[in-house]
């Protein structure tokens, strides 16, 4: 599936205080098998993008379009192709980890055993075998990354967007469950909206790297990644990889100063 | 999962201390009665007391007595439950609920419920009506603040999330703003026991054709001056109150252990 961005905006007018633009005249068309990775310094309104294409935000202005290359006049709903992996993972607290990971199957109305039988599966996939009946709150942070993982892979869906899903892991564990997610791409080749403001992880993970601007967020330049696959961890000291790292280093550079610039007269006006 | 029992000597300390503490109070309180010669009808020794106690508990008096307001608790708190949990699961479902019940609540919350004891003799005697009435409204209102409040401070991020792995409007309701909702439910229903075992014994004391329950042998002792009936009775009244207190504790942590994770 083809994720076509074209000129979205996105204002926020939130009562009394100024209008904030997060995002503005966005346009990019997501290939289809293709691991997207948007970088940017915060508040460049990354996340803000993910949830309008999971239909889960209206944009201000501009328009999201899910097309199959296949049969691109075919309209599909916002939401109904993509699912989202969230920063906070968003875990149901009182539901134990079989019960989180076969929650859209059962909002869908299939019965027990069947949805049982497909979340162990993609628990044990994930490596959580034996956790079936364990609460998020019994599980540390990286499994219950996996826990989240998998809550989304089950309901099959075309398009993986992914919120900053690695942020709040400690070193180790990241490595860890980057490279997961690339195993797990380069097995299903979904289409993947990665937010990250890592460009070690953007260009690990990523086919393209799309670079945007502080505050409101446009798109800087979209940086193709050219490395092969499977990609893997040792692939960082390669040279290749040296000089990606650079050309990205110097444009977000500009842009993360921008926006503590911007946070900095936020916080001397308030 | 939780953190580290402590050892040795602080270990001793805590779980040895506090009842040591009760039992030396009372050993003080043993020893002062006996050297000063206290008329038991000013201050009885905790040993009569304890006799007295006994001698109730053997001819049925104080079973009778506990188990009457216990029953008057139980129905005057699941009253207050069922309708203060549905209400403020309707106010946080329905804006037009949530805003005509807001200015009931905002007008009669801060009245003392004890001010319509004599109203509801009026309309109801002193019947068990009553009791349950009173008891009912006052635990109502810390329930269904506390529902309402649980359910509008849901989490918006598992909404989004539920929503994004296409749970519909009712499901998101059912599935994540209410179970969402029970520590928050919990809370209330604490505020609600206590307040109704206040409330009910508080109404057996002033109602007094009710010539049964706690309150009336509390308030019946006191009159003939039978002062060991009296702490015999407010000891019963203590040991049960912590009892329900516990119990309730124990269910919450059955119903609903993830909330009750503070070692996170």
């Amino acid at each position: 599936m083809d994720v076509l961005v074209e000129n979205v905006t996105q204002v926020w007018s939130g009562g009394s205080r100024a209008e904030v633009v997060a995002l503005d005249r966005f346009s990019h068309r997501f290939r289809s098998g293709r691991f997207s990775c948007l970088l940017g310094p915060s508040g460049c309104g990354k996340s803000t993008l993910v949830q309008i294409v999971g239909g889960l935000e209206r944009a201000t202005s501009g328009s999201v379009r899910i097309e199959d290359p296949a049969a691109p006049a075919v309209a599909r709903p916002l939401g109904a192709d993509s699912v989202m992996v969230w920063q906070n993972l968003n875990l149901f607290p009182w539901r134990n980890v079989i019960d989180n990971v076969a929650f859209g199957l059962e909002m869908r109305g299939m019965p027990a055993a069947e949805r049982y039988a497909r979340a162990r599966t993609l628990i044990a996939s994930v490596g959580l075998r034996g956790f079936e009946s364990h609460l998020p709150g019994q599980l540390s942070g990286g499994m219950r990354q996996r826990v989240a993982l998998a809550r989304a892979l089950i309901m099959e869906r075309p398009i993986l967007l992914m919120d900053e899903p690695f942020a709040a892991l400690d070193a180790q564990t990241k490595i860890v469950m980057q490279e997961e997610l690339l195993r797990i791409f380069e097995a299903t080749r979904k289409t993947i909206l990665f937010v990250t403001h890592a460009i070690e992880e953007a260009i690990l993970l990523g086919d393209e790297v799309v670079v945007m601007t502080a505050r409101p967020g446009r798109i800087k330049e979209v940086i193709a990644v050219d490395l092969p696959r499977p990609r893997s961890l040792e692939m960082v000291s390669s040279p290749e990889f040296g000089a990606l790292f650079d050309r990205t280093f110097h444009l977000i550079r500009e842009e993360v100063t921008a926006a503590m610039r911007q946070q900095d007269t936020m916080a001397a006006a308030s | 999962m939780s953190g580290k029992p402590p050892k040795g000597a602080a270990w001793l300390a805590e779980r040895v201390l506090p009842p040591a503490s009760i039992l030396l109070f009372v050993l003080a309180w043993e020893v002062y009665v006996r050297a000063r010669g206290i008329a038991p009808i000013y201050l009885p020794a905790p040993s009569s007391i304890a006799v007295y106690l006994w001698r109730m508990i053997l001819d049925g008096t104080m079973e009778y007595h506990l188990g009457v307001t216990l029953l008057r608790i139980f129905v005057g708190f699941a009253v207050a439950a069922v309708t203060g949990i549905a209400l403020g699961v309707a106010m946080g479902m329905s804006r037009i609920a949530a805003a005509v019940a807001d200015v009931w609540i905002a007008a009669l919350y801060p009245l003392p419920k004890i001010s319509l004891i004599p109203l509801l003799i009026i309309w109801l005697g002193t019947g068990e009506a009553y009791r349950i009435v009173i008891s009912a409204v006052t635990a109502f209102f810390p329930i269904v603040i506390s529902t309402y409040a649980g359910i509008r401070q849901a989490d918006r991020g598992l909404i989004k999330a539920a929503q994004d792995l296409g749970a519909n409007a009712r499901q998101i309701q059912l599935k994540v703003v209410i179970p969402a909702a029970i520590p928050s439910i919990f809370a209330g229903l604490h505020l609600g026991m206590g307040v109704t075992i206040i409330l009910i014994v508080a109404a057996e004391m002033i109602g007094g054709s009710s010539q049964s329950g706690m309150g009336y042998l509390l308030i019946n002792a006191g009159q003939v001056m039978e002062t060991e009936k009296v702490f015999a009775s407010l000891v019963v009244l203590a040991v049960v109150g912590a009892v329900v207190i516990k119990l309730q504790q124990w269910t919450d942590r059955r119903v609903a252990p993830w909330a009750h994770r503070d070692d996170r």
